[in-house]
């Protein structure tokens, strides 16, 4: 089960682990970068975003605006934009704003939009550039028809969206947005458009991905033991047991003192006798051999069957990451093991 | 020295202790919502009608400039209809009010049976109405951020819908459903913000973050070790394991 659980852990680490990685990182510096920087509320004039009572002054009713406008419209308004009462008229092809004294359709130029767009910046830059374009696009994407870019000199690199119809602002972009949305689009796996998070793509990955997150969690359990946690039990009992290592090479034996309950690999490696291992003691490697030569080596665990022949686990052959110094023991070192470490 | 892979292996083990859990949310509260589709999630299908068309009236009892002089301090005046039929609707800084322009009177705050009209007018589908409450304060996790009072009225349908009507506009203010409950409180563990469910940056999710990274790089790190095969026969042929 547990050598399950590791293939399937590692093969899944192996191929989407780039992901989790990126998932991450991404996750980080969208939580990192300041909100009212990403969307340009620190430097948004928030004195104009209340709207003022209407202006005194008779208004065009609603029966006398052009027909053509309101015939399919779901929502008309009175607001007032610039100073000036105007209709908001909104229809299945978008917003229009209608002058509600002389019922003229209102319409955004250039210099309009500049000006607009000073009005709302705070920040500290000049206009460098105004051009026109239709919505959506990659910095536009929540809204539809024409607008007026206008491009500011500050250090954010701020755009100012203005909707040529409307006169609305419709986006404030600048570098924390541009960087965020980026990592965003890392996030959700979503390379061209950067929205839909229910992309076939994320939805595979994440299919699999939860398979890394549910054996990880479980296999976690596992690679806990007591010993872990002496630590926290200060006053408890420290019993020791007594392991006796040969090494072939070597006339005497070494006789060291390792805590009950340690992990064999890692406490012999903590006083400097490296077992080989490429794995580091995640039973995978199958290197950190050792013979049990005392009477009562520990029960085989089900990695070992995979990774150490049967003859051999016959003859006390174990592996030492899989094991704990439950008491006094001795134990066969290949050749040389001990010299490497002095 | 611990070898690298001791290192690696223990850092996966021990970072794993505190941030496994949250990762696992991560990952499971992340596939909720990237499978369950948004529009869904929105109530995009549990809706109908939403655009409704404005008859314009003519010679109405009622004018705009009518309204423009009983309410001077008005920010906003507008024709909206409500099942299908058009009403106008005021604006001050402090009051709404929805009037029918036929007679002028004033139709607002709605009725609970017209709110429950309004709501299976939009409803799409065949199911009971089976609560109609008002709500005035201390409004629900899922309404948060709307303007009170809103008549909330629950559905027995299978996603145990509930649709906010707003008393002063007689539209259809929001939908909520188990699914966006469910996409909300997934949001909550997601983002680990468990008061308000809003704030992304919050610094609880940032050291989550963090550990969560290094725990990760140090997994990415171990793959290099965990597959022994092709690695220990570079190894051997250069010398390096075997005594």
């Amino acid at each position: 089960m547990m050598s399950f659980l590791k293939k399937l852990h590692k093969w899944v680490g192996l191929i989407i682990g780039l992901q989790v990685l990126l998932w991450l990182s991404s996750g980080l510096v969208i939580s990192v970068l300041d909100p009212a920087k990403v969307n340009g509320r620190e430097w948004m004039n928030t004195g104009i975003a209340n709207p003022i009572p209407l202006p005194p002054g008779v208004l065009l009713e609603a029966d006398q605006l052009p027909g053509p406008l309101t015939a399919d419209a779901f929502a008309i308004n009175l607001a007032v934009v610039r100073e000036q009462p105007v209709y908001r008229i909104r229809a299945g092809d978008g917003e229009k704003l209608v002058n509600a004294i002389d019922g003229s359709i209102l319409v955004f130029d250039q210099a309009d939009a500049e000006e607009l767009a000073r009005r709302d910046f705070t920040g500290k830059g000049a206009i460098t550039a105004t051009s026109a374009g239709i919505a959506p696009d990659l910095e536009t994407r929540n809204h539809s028809g024409p607008y007026w870019k206008v491009q500011f000199s500050d250090e954010a690199d701020t755009a100012i969206y203005i909707s040529a119809s409307t006169g609305d602002v419709l986006e404030r972009r600048n570098q924390y947005w541009r960087v965020r949305d980026f990592f965003w689009m890392l996030h959700i796996m979503d390379y061209q458009e950067r929205q839909d998070f229910n992309n076939i793509l994320i939805i595979i990955v994440s299919l699999i991905s939860i398979w890394l997150g549910l054996s990880g969690f479980i296999l976690l359990f596992g690679s806990f033991t007591r010993h872990d946690f002496y630590f926290l039990n200060l006053t408890g009992q420290r019993e020791q047991v007594l392991i006796t290592l040969i090494d072939p090479a070597l006339a005497e034996p070494k006789i060291i003192s390792l805590r009950k309950g340690s992990n064999l690999f890692l406490s012999l490696a903590t006083h400097n006798i490296n077992l080989p291992s490429i794995c580091g003691g995640g039973g995978e490697c199958g290197k950190c051999r050792v013979q049990v030569v005392s009477e009562n080596p520990p029960p085989e665990t089900s990695i070992e069957q995979g990774l150490v022949p049967k003859p051999l686990r016959n003859k006390g052959f174990r592996l030492a990451c899989q094991h704990e110094a439950e008491h006094d023991i001795t134990l066969m070192l290949k050749e040389r093991t001990l010299e490497g470490g002095h | 020295m611990l070898k690298r892979a001791v290192i690696a292996r223990n850092l996966h083990k021990w970072l794993g202790l505190f941030v496994g859990l949250q990762i696992l949310i991560w990952l499971a509260s992340g596939l909720y919502m990237v499978v369950v589709d948004i529009d869904f999630i929105h109530g995009d299908s549990l809706v109908k009608n939403m655009q409704q068309a404005i008859k314009i009236p003519t010679s109405p009892t009622l004018s705009i400039n009518d309204l423009k002089t009983n309410y001077p301090e008005a920010k906003q005046i507008g024709l909206q209809a409500v099942m299908g039929k058009t009403f106008y609707t005021v604006s001050t800084a402090e009051d709404r009010y929805l009037f029918d322009p036929h007679n002028g009177q004033l139709v607002s705050p709605l009725s609970e049976d017209t709110a429950k009209e309004i709501a299976i007018y939009h409803f799409n589908g065949k199911a009971r109405i089976v609560r109609a409450t008002l709500i005035e304060s201390d409004p629900p996790m899922e309404i948060q951020t709307r303007r009170l009072p809103l008549w909330r009225i629950d559905f027995d349908d299978r996603y145990s819908t509930s649709f906010y009507i707003d008393p002063y506009s007689g539209a259809l203010a929001t939908r909520r459903h188990q699914f966006w409950r469910i996409f909300d409180f997934l949001w909550m563990l997601h983002i680990m913000d468990y008061q308000e469910r809003a704030d992304a940056h919050n610094n609880l999710l940032k050291v989550a973050q963090i550990t969560g990274l290094i725990f990760a790089i140090s997994g990415v790190w171990l793959l290099v070790y965990s597959f022994p095969g092709r690695r220990s026969k570079k190894r051997q042929n250069m010398g390096e394991t075997n005594p």
